[in-house]
């Protein structure tokens, strides 16, 4: 079966022969993006979370028939070395990932959580990001989350433009 | 392991290509006397001198056409900063800017691996001569083609971010290397001067954080070869099970699926893509023979003091006599741990006739090749390894039988094949941290100091059956070294002191686990001496630091204990109490303060402090790293995680029911204060590891009034 | 243990068959449930009433109606794993909620079930440690269910997906299929509205 939708801007068609795919593997895959990581495969670890329409996905339990004529937004998609996301600049600033396996899908679940709360408190961040780091970079991970808070509202300020 | 070969002074390697336009390979011979360097090192430190076949002429740097330098580090980087910590030492003495340095793993048929691991947190340790020797040798070699090429004395050059000069004269070390067939090798010149170093020492931000942000291509799990295909593997569920027979029929017909391959007792499905593999792999109906459905308990008591191969691993004194007035036993037990580490193990390999190239996340590059060469029957150079970044180790990576899998599937089919593991094999095949248990003794003197203290502890392989400790040294030491870690008493003063280990072998795969020994082992001790600190109502950090000598790493250890004691405070304030532990763990101590409350009747750790002596930091900010994560995969070991043998299977099989520290789990602050005692890098990614159990322990202890003797801990 | 789930897994099936081959139309499985009732015997209210709260106590339905705001899992009915909890919507919390792994289907890859409008019932329904007669009066309870008529409830009660879901559960993280409720759909369904029809009576107990 085909299924159109938009990754990371783009439009795309990938035909499989079982919708229920996991998008994960048909982003990785057949669209060759690895940025998004096989973790666990049961939507319990995290590595592989995207955005779909926004909102923070766990791909590895989203059939892509699902995705059908909607937005994915993937690690890839998020920023770019010249034009980082504010999240992937406060991980770099505070020296975040040790084997960075994991952090594709912290750094997404992250951008998903700052852009609907602006300024998370610890609570929220703990309640928000519950991915599996196994590094154990979570003292960090929280650092770069307050300072990709203030980047976020210091380029949302017109002032700072 | 590689023959080594007499490599004379002129005869040097030159390799072009390598798939880098441009390129200029380089490979440097340093090591004048290798043997006398390793029993010097090994009469100077805990330290095992560097392992590789590094006498050889072979490829260590590459100079590239941008006047980069690239090494070929024999180490792989799995998260600990190792190449980060490596390109600062091939920076400084080789003055190039961090930016012109790259990193890139080494593989076996271009490169210089290390022959035993990755492992040991000993990467940096191991290289900080060697590799600073060979960069320094490799800046006389450039020079000294400059001078030729220039016309000028090579005394007369001067170097620095990469270019030659003299006087006015310029020449950039790509310029210099150029065409060079034959290299002249000079005498190992001086090394400078450690304050003269511009990166060593200094925290340089990682040099692979970009790749890992933006979300690069770099893990065993994201290799790829052209035309490659898509496996899953059938393995038993339960310890011990064989196949006994397997119905593929319906599998076969699958979409997409182009084989189904029966291998060492177990059922490959290989298809064009994954998912098609994973849906063919439900219709394979298997049977098993299961000789034995072991029990929890079954495991439990093989695992008892008193039991297995006894071997006295410290004696000082008399023993005491566990009936004697005075005399205060505890027991302390811990389970079977995993090392769930998020990339799950595989490879994709590929076979062309009798040539074999693997690419996977592998901890024992040379293991690797040696394996795979032995079970494919072709002569080891024709194994080609080719490490990635690894997605964790941990230790899990020291077995890399899947590496011999992907290799025979591939072999089959005649395409390369990618196959990796399930989270549930990964977790029911794992080489699991041994269960352990423990029985601490101790009286105390009429000073109420200990007049006697003994830890004698029971566990299974660490160390012994590891691919990479050979046979015979279980017979001349008789022990464990693996389960020893953390086993032996800091406490020299303690004129009668005892260590005993009790070995068993399990039966499923026990083995390396970050820090091996020493999480139980430290937390049975420091519980333990905690304990006996407040049957003599003393402070504990007192009461360690009057039992601890001089002697040795002694000096070391109190002088952790006294930075660390500056941050502890023996009271409960506002339902937060402090627990205080150390250890010392190969040549480096460690003391921790937790601070500690019971929330909502659950063990909640605010804050640590890590005081570490590493010797020299070459990366202050990555040791901190590391002590940030020693620090909370230990509390997770102490606290959360365990396995369980249940009807025969290794139970649980995904994250969430393996309970682990979360985010919201961890500490909000770790605080790390690095006490340089040693005049060379030391191991940073597990002595860290050693205190925290306890020192959250003791905490507990002083809010509750509980001891708590089982990981991991759960109030009662 | 393992026996016994493979029993549900015919009910399970059976309703596979009507649930998806309609494309989850309720017209066509209400048409369905009819279909169903013509070949039952009357019963007692009271027998319905049994039926209807076998189903209703069932951990299927329990799981989601916690009395902590914490959705429970599994036929042990653990608390959800990694903190997840109630958050302000029933729905989890802004960036990690219910559909952050919960899809409109069970997806058997991973073995996370799903149906539409996954979500937990409101803090007012809360079942969880109830008995049944509770259950009962606080499904009928105005106040507490959301205000919903009498009719109202009967829709939720055997028309809703997320309700149905219980029978068609899917499979678990390791693959072994959730257990159903402990009637079959039809038989629930028909019990309910029968219940429901002679007037909601909740029997003294």
């Amino acid at each position: 079966m085909k299924i159109s939708f938009t990754i990371n801007g783009q439009p795309q068609s990938v035909d499989v022969d079982d919708g229920n795919t996991p998008l994960l593997w048909v982003v990785r895959d057949t669209l060759n993006l690895k940025g998004t990581k096989f973790g666990c495969g049961k939507a319990a670890c995290g590595a592989c979370t995207l955005h779909v329409d926004g909102e923070a996905v766990r791909s590895c339990s989203y059939a892509v028939k699902f995705a059908e004529g909607k937005s994915v937004t993937t690690i890839e998609g998020l920023g770019t070395r010249e034009n980082p996301h504010p999240v992937q600049q406060a991980w770099m600033e505070e020296v975040v990932p040790q084997c960075g396996y994991c952090q594709p899908g912290f750094i997404m679940a992250t951008a998903a959580l700052l852009d609907k709360n602006a300024s998370p408190t610890d609570d929220d961040i703990d309640r928000n990001i519950i991915n599996v780091c196994r590094c154990a970079t979570y003292v960090r991970m929280r650092k770069a989350i307050h300072r990709a808070a203030e980047l976020t509202q210091s380029s949302n300020n017109p002032a700072n433009q | 392991m590689a023959e080594k070969k007499k490599v004379s002074r002129r005869k040097f390697l030159v390799r072009a290509g390598l798939g880098t336009i441009g390129v200029i390979a380089v490979g440097t011979y340093v090591f004048r006397n290798p043997l006398r360097r390793m029993t010097l090192e090994m009469a100077e430190s805990m330290v095992p001198p560097y392992s590789g076949s590094g006498t050889e002429a072979n490829l260590w740097f590459e100079i590239t056409s941008e006047n980069k330098v690239v090494l070929h580090s024999p180490k792989v980087e799995m998260g600990q900063g190792t190449f980060t910590s490596l390109a600062q030492m091939v920076a400084d003495e080789l003055d190039v800017t961090m930016a012109q340095v790259e990193v890139v793993g080494a593989a076996t048929a271009t490169g210089v691996v290390d022959a035993l691991s990755t492992g040991g947190s000993l990467s940096v340790a191991s290289l900080w001569m060697p590799l600073r020797e060979m960069a320094a040798t490799m800046r006389e070699m450039l020079k000294s083609e400059a001078a030729k090429k220039m016309g000028v004395a090579s005394s007369a050059l001067t170097t620095s971010e990469g270019v030659l000069s003299s006087g006015d004269q310029q020449m950039t070390y790509a310029e210099a290397a150029a065409d060079v067939t034959e290299w002249e090798v000079p005498d190992t010149p001086p090394l400078r001067p450690i304050d003269e170093y511009k990166f060593i020492g200094k925290p340089i931000s990682r040099i692979d954080l970009a790749p890992k942000v933006f979300g690069d291509p770099i893990f065993g799990m994201d290799a790829e070869m052209p035309d490659m295909l898509h496996a899953c593997v059938i393995r038993p569920e339960h310890v011990g099970a064989t196949l006994r027979s397997a119905d593929t029929s319906k599998a076969e017909g699958m979409p997409g699926v182009v084989a189904v391959v029966r291998m060492d007792g177990a059922v490959g499905i290989v298809a064009e893509s994954y998912p098609q593999a994973l849906a063919a792999k439900r219709k394979v109906s298997v049977e098993w023979d299961i000789p034995k459905k072991w029990t929890e308990e079954e495991i439990r008591s093989m695992l008892v003091v008193g039991q297995g191969n006894e071997m006295v691993t410290q004696k000082a004194g008399a023993a005491l006599n566990p009936d004697e007035e005075g005399v205060v036993s505890i027991e302390f037990k811990s389970p079977i741990g995993a090392h769930a580490q998020i990339e799950p193990n595989g490879a994709v390999a590929h076979v062309e006739g009798d040539q074999i190239t693997v690419m996977l996340s592998t901890q024992v590059i040379g293991v690797t090749q040696r394996q795979v060469a032995e079970a494919m029957g072709v002569p080891l150079e024709n194994v080609n390894i080719i490490p990635t970044y690894l997605g964790g180790g941990f230790g899990r990576r020291l077995n890399t039988s899947h590496a011999i899998m992907a290799a025979q599937m591939a072999d089959i089919v005649g395409r390369p094949v990618k196959y990796f593991f399930t989270r549930k094999e990964e977790f029911q095949n794992d080489t699991f941290r041994p269960p352990t248990h423990h029985i601490m003794r101790g009286k105390l003197n009429s000073d109420g100091l200990l007049e006697g203290l003994e830890h004698h502890y029971a566990s299974g392989d660490v160390a012994i059956g590891s691919v990479i400790m050979p046979e015979a040294i279980h017979g001349v030491l008789g022990t464990d070294v693996g389960a020893m870690r953390g086993g032996n008493l800091q406490y020299d003063q303690v004129p009668n002191h005892r260590a005993v280990q009790w070995h068993t072998t399990l039966p499923f795969a026990t083995s390396w686990w970050r820090s091996l020994g020493l999480l139980a082992n430290t937390f049975a001790i420091e519980s333990f001496v905690d304990e006996m600190a407040i049957n003599a109502e003393k402070n504990p950090v007192a009461f360690r630091l009057a039992q601890i000598s001089d002697e040795g790493n002694g000096a070391r250890l109190k002088a952790v204990i006294e930075k660390a004691g500056e941050s502890y405070k023996d009271e409960v304030v506002d339902g937060r109490a402090m627990g205080f532990a150390a250890s010392i763990d190969t040549g480096v101590p460690a003391a921790h303060v937790a601070e500690v409350s019971i929330e909502d009747g659950e063990i909640k750790v605010h804050r640590v402090v890590c005081v570490l002596d590493c010797g020299i930091a070459v990366n202050p900010d990555q040791v901190k790293a590391q002590c940030e994560g020693s620090v909370i995969m230990g509390m997770s070991g102490a606290m959360h995680e365990r396995m369980t043998i249940k009807d025969g299977q290794l139970f649980p099989t995904i994250y969430g029911p393996y309970s682990m520290t979360l985010m919201m789990h961890a500490p909000k602050e770790i605080e790390v204060v690095l006490i340089e005692g040693d005049d060379k890098p030391l191991p940073v990614g597990e002595p860290p590891m050693g205190p925290i159990g306890a020192a959250i322990g003791n905490a507990v202890r002083r809010l509750t009034g509980q001891r708590l003797t089982e990981l991991p801990m759960q109030l009662a | 243990m393992r026996h016994q789930k493979s029993l549900y897994a015919i009910p399970i099936l059976f309703l596979a068959t009507i649930l998806f081959a309609t494309n989850f139309n309720t017209s066509d499985l209400s048409e369905a449930s009819t279909t169903d009732s013509s070949t039952m015997t009357i019963v007692s209210d009271d027998e319905n009433f049994d039926k209807m709260m076998a189903v209703l106590m069932h951990k299927r339905c329990v799981n989601c109606h916690p009395s902590d705001n914490v959705p429970k899992q599994g036929e042990d009915s653990h608390p959800h794993y990694f903190g997840m909890s109630r958050g302000e919507g029933n729905l989890g919390y802004e960036a990690t909620n219910c559909n952050t792994c919960h899809q409109h289907e069970n997806d058997d890859f991973s073995g996370v079930p799903g149906a539409p409008e996954w979500s937990l019932a409101p803090q007012s329904m809360a079942w969880e440690g109830l008995t049944r007669v509770e259950i009962a009066q606080s499904m009928l309870d105005p106040a507490r269910n959301g205000g919903r008529s009498h009719h109202e409830v009967l829709e939720h009660l055997t028309e809703h997906e997320l309700v149905l879901w219980a029978w068609t559960p899917g499979i678990d993280a390791a693959g072994n299929p959730r257990e159903a409720p402990p009637v079959p759909v039809g038989e629930y369904v028909e019990a309910v509205t029968a219940w429901f029809e002679a007037g909601a009576v909740i029997p003294a107990e």
